[in-house]
């Protein structure tokens, strides 16, 4: 992996370290607000900086792009470890290369993301990850899969794009979610970043 | 305020335009109103109040009524000018006659010409009656007829008001003339029935017949002095024309007039409207761009705090915005197929 391929997450990379959290969720208000991508590019930073395996986690029900990225769509995920219908061992993809294993959504028809089960999943099953991070869907399009996940995580950011997201929803998702102080990632700042772009092109070439 | 202004400065061009079409067309409306309105009018002294408008408050004749009389011919010529058949009667006295004729729907025509009608007091004694519109020979005609049809129309009905009561009078006349008639009858018969000495009871009698011929023929020459007045004052009633007496008669105008007013209403109108688009534009502009503008903006968003930011990624020419996240996942997931839980 490219090592400024990093650079542009390691702001929150770097805070999440600092905390010392072991959880962490994004979510958004919209769809569109880049919350995957920061999610993935977080996971990755997160794994270099702590020379560790980190857990990334597709819960997005609604639309599980990180799912397809990671061709998984048909493989068993967090829905059929939620239906008891699958082990962990057989759903998570490791990644060598990049020190990340990969939860994908799996059948979402064969469950709901749950209070108990999730709550099961991050204190028993995934206890040998020292970080775990979970990309979950608009908060305001699905309330029903971020709300599980909102009291057990050590962190849920709201990933907001800068110029774009409109503040009204804004404070209906930061309300729906209901945490006394929420946090937010301003994502596609103003400040640019151009040989992030160049290294990132040149990466993906190497890898193709 | 600085978000209206960023939505105003964002949306410059569409409010130019905005602006453009809405004064525009205003102002070029405004000007073809004033260049393209003739007015004519008449100034007319009003000496005396109408009799039919003297009269007092008929709820409280103690009531004095707060009239000039410039005030009540300018009511009255207002009513008039409310009804169709006045309106009808001065279209045909003049040049639009024909196109009253042939008009589809004459009481949408009537209301047409009633609206560039004005009467307006001008002082105590004093008002204007005006005519505008877009013809220079139209308004002068209709002044005039204005005028004539309603002096018709007052005098008419003064002379319909004269002729009911004369005859009101004659039938009084008639009455007494029976009456003068039976009461000389009954004199005469007494005479006949009594001759030679009277007693004293017949002399009183007699007295009293001779004072109730006196009482009829004295009403009998009252009343024919009343029907001899109401049967000229029909006459009388022709030559009090000066109590509305035309000052100055309405001219043709050469030159636009009249239209100043209207074309600076319409002026104004657009102008107004032009403005509120436009404020609509930037209020709806502002409020769709309500976002948060920077990481300073996340304020607003209190208790909400920042935790980081990501910063745009400006790519290379020809390549898009997109080339972020497949550059990711290439990275995160291009290691082969070897699905395993390692820990």
């Amino acid at each position: 992996m490219s090592a400024t391929l990093v650079h542009s997450f390691d702001g929150i990379a770097s805070r999440i370290d600092a905390t010392g959290a072991r959880s962490v969720g994004f979510t958004s208000t919209l769809a569109g607000e880049g919350t995957s991508t920061i999610a993935l590019g977080t996971a990755l930073a997160l794994a270099e900086l702590r020379q560790e395996k980190v857990l990334l986690v597709d819960a997005n029900w609604i639309h599980p792009s990180l799912t397809s990225d990671a061709r998984r769509e048909s493989a068993p995920g967090l829905a059929d470890y939620l239906a008891r219908k699958a082990d962990l061992i057989t759903a998570v993809r490791s990644v060598e290369r990049s020190r990340l294993d990969f939860l994908p959504v799996g059948d979402r028809e064969a469950a709901r993301p749950t209070l108990r089960g999730l709550a099961s999943l991050l204190a028993n099953d995934v206890t040998h990850f020292q970080t775990v991070l979970i990309d979950l869907p608009p908060v305001l399009t699905g309330e029903m899969y971020v709300l599980p996940w909102a009291t057990l995580l050590d962190h849920l950011f709201v990933v907001l794009r800068e110029a774009a997201t409109p503040l009204p929803l804004v404070r209906q998702a930061l309300g729906k979610i209901g945490l006394a102080t929420p946090e937010i990632i301003l994502n596609r700042t103003a400040a640019a970043t151009p040989e992030l772009a160049t290294s990132l092109v040149a990466a993906h070439r190497r890898l193709a | 305020m600085r978000r209206y202004l960023t939505a105003a400065k964002r949306y410059w061009l569409v409010i130019l335009a905005i602006l453009a079409v809405v004064w525009g067309a205003g102002l070029a409306g405004a000007y073809h109103e004033y260049a393209n309105t003739y007015e004519s009018q008449a100034t007319i002294w009003v000496l005396r109040a109408s009799p039919e408008l003297t009269s007092s408050n008929p709820e409280d004749p103690g009531t004095p009524v707060i009239q000039t009389v410039a005030s009540q011919q300018t009511e009255l010529f207002t009513q008039l000018l409310q009804s169709d058949s006045f309106i009808r009667d001065v279209v045909e006295r003049t040049s639009q006659r024909s196109t009253l004729e042939r008009a589809a729907n004459e009481t949408k025509l009537l209301a047409d010409v009633r609206k560039h009608f004005s009467v307006e007091t001008l002082g105590t004694n004093m008002l204007r009656v005006s005519y505008t519109t877009s013809d220079p020979r139209t308004p002068v005609e209709m002044v005039n007829a204005a005028i004539a049809v309603r002096t018709e129309r007052v005098l008419q009905a003064r002379v319909t008001s004269t002729a009911a009561v004369g005859t009101l009078y004659r039938s009084e006349f008639d009455a007494a003339q029976k009456q003068a008639l039976d009461a000389a009858r009954d004199l005469d018969g007494f005479k006949s029935s009594h001759p030679g000495t009277l007693t004293a009871t017949d002399e009183a009698h007699q007295a009293q017949l001779q004072l109730a011929i006196d009482f009829a023929q004295a009403r009998l020459s009252e009343l024919r002095g009343r029907a001899d007045r109401s049967a000229v004052a029909a006459a009388v009633l022709e030559m009090s024309g000066l109590e509305f007496e035309v000052v100055d008669e309405p001219r043709q105008q050469t030159t636009p007039s009249g239209g100043g007013r209207a074309a600076v209403l319409l002026a104004l109108v657009s102008l107004a409207a032009g403005a509120l688009l436009v404020a609509l534009l930037v209020f709806v502009g502002a409020l769709l761009a309500d976002h948060v503008a920077g990481p300073l903006d996340v304020g607003r968003l209190a208790p909400a705090r920042l935790f980081a930011t990501v910063p745009r990624v400006a790519v290379g020419a020809g390549a898009g915005g997109s080339e972020l996240r497949p550059a990711l996942a290439a990275i995160a997931f291009d290691d082969g197929d070897s699905p395993s839980l390692s820990a």
